[in-house]
């Protein structure tokens, strides 16, 4: 089901995601960064930042407003300023 | 009423491997059909302090627990979204994770009726919440080896007098699940290091 429309949950096993591959793509620059990088104390820049751009773009067009809404007023307790504003910002 | 578990576990493991392998714990195919609970994983929110080295993230976890018949009576379904936000300090060597997952009242008759009940408007809408602290960091014994892992689970369940047995037994199962998962994300973890230290040996 994750964030987005869908209507089956038996179609969330393998994640039919419209924005699975560019997740895909992130995640694996990110991890890749974390370990050959961050960890090691190169954190001096910010890197995938075209890979997250695109996800982020998928995201915040795919993102069913209703969940997203339910995600934030969890995620406004932990944090309120920043994650909020840095979402509104950026759909 | 709030109900805590703390675990503890110990990866012999640098805390470099299982940091990384904490992020690629849900997202790994393979590791997907034991954790099968977790549907989706996306990354909502990312922050880089370059100055200091912290990494502050943010990612929605879409969670599948279907749970004993009462506790699907009460939230009216079985999928649940969490937020995790994680801490990473490269300079301290320290990873925190904070996951929060709240069921919501659906409207079922059920609840609804004893929402009529109840003179005064209570929401019910923030009914069972489930928050997960896990911590890595360098074993104090071995830290350039080994990683200790803190894990602790607090169940919070809002105190309405005509719910009171019903949630307990609620807690009861939320926990018992809980301590499965947890066991099996262990397993998994464990399962990461392992290909990761056979990735990175010198051929």
């Amino acid at each position: 089901m994750g964030l987005l429309k869908k209507k089956e949950p038996t179609s969330a096993r393998s994640s039919t995601s419209p924005c699975a591959d560019l997740r895909n793509a992130y995640h694996n620059c990110f991890n890749k960064w974390y370990s050959d990088k961050f960890v090691k104390g190169q954190w001096d820049k910010e890197e995938c930042v075209a890979e997250w751009k695109k996800y982020r773009e998928c995201l915040s067009e795919h993102l069913d407003g209703k969940l997203l809404t339910r995600i934030l007023e969890v995620d406004g307790e932990l944090n309120p300023t920043t994650k909020q504003a840095d979402l509104k910002e950026s759909s | 009423m709030v109900k805590a578990y703390k675990q503890e576990h110990v990866y012999k493991h640098p805390w470099e491997r299982v940091s990384a392998a904490s992020w690629r714990k849900f997202a790994d195919p393979e590791n997907k059909r034991i954790l099968s609970h977790i549907l989706e994983v996306d990354t909502l929110n990312r922050k880089l302090d370059t100055e200091t080295g912290k990494l502050h993230t943010t990612r929605a976890l879409t969670i599948h627990a279907p749970g004993p018949w009462f506790l699907h009576r009460i939230v009216g379904q079985d999928i649940c979204h969490c937020v995790e936000s994680t801490v990473v300090d490269g300079k301290s060597r320290s990873m925190q994770l904070c996951v929060v997952r709240r069921h919501k009242q659906q409207g079922g008759d059920w609840i609804s009726s004893i929402e009529l009940l109840t003179t005064k408007n209570i929401s019910l809408k923030k009914f069972i919440e489930v928050e997960e602290r896990i911590r890595y960091d360098p074993h104090p014994e071995n830290p350039t080896a080994w990683t200790v892992c803190s894990q602790e689970t607090s169940i919070r369940i809002k105190p309405l007098s005509a719910l009171a047995s019903m949630a307990e037994k609620v807690e009861q199962k939320c926990a018992e699940k809980f301590m499965q998962n947890s066991v099996k994300g262990r397993e998994v973890m464990e399962r990461i290091c392992k290909y990761m230290e056979a990735e990175s040996a010198p051929i």
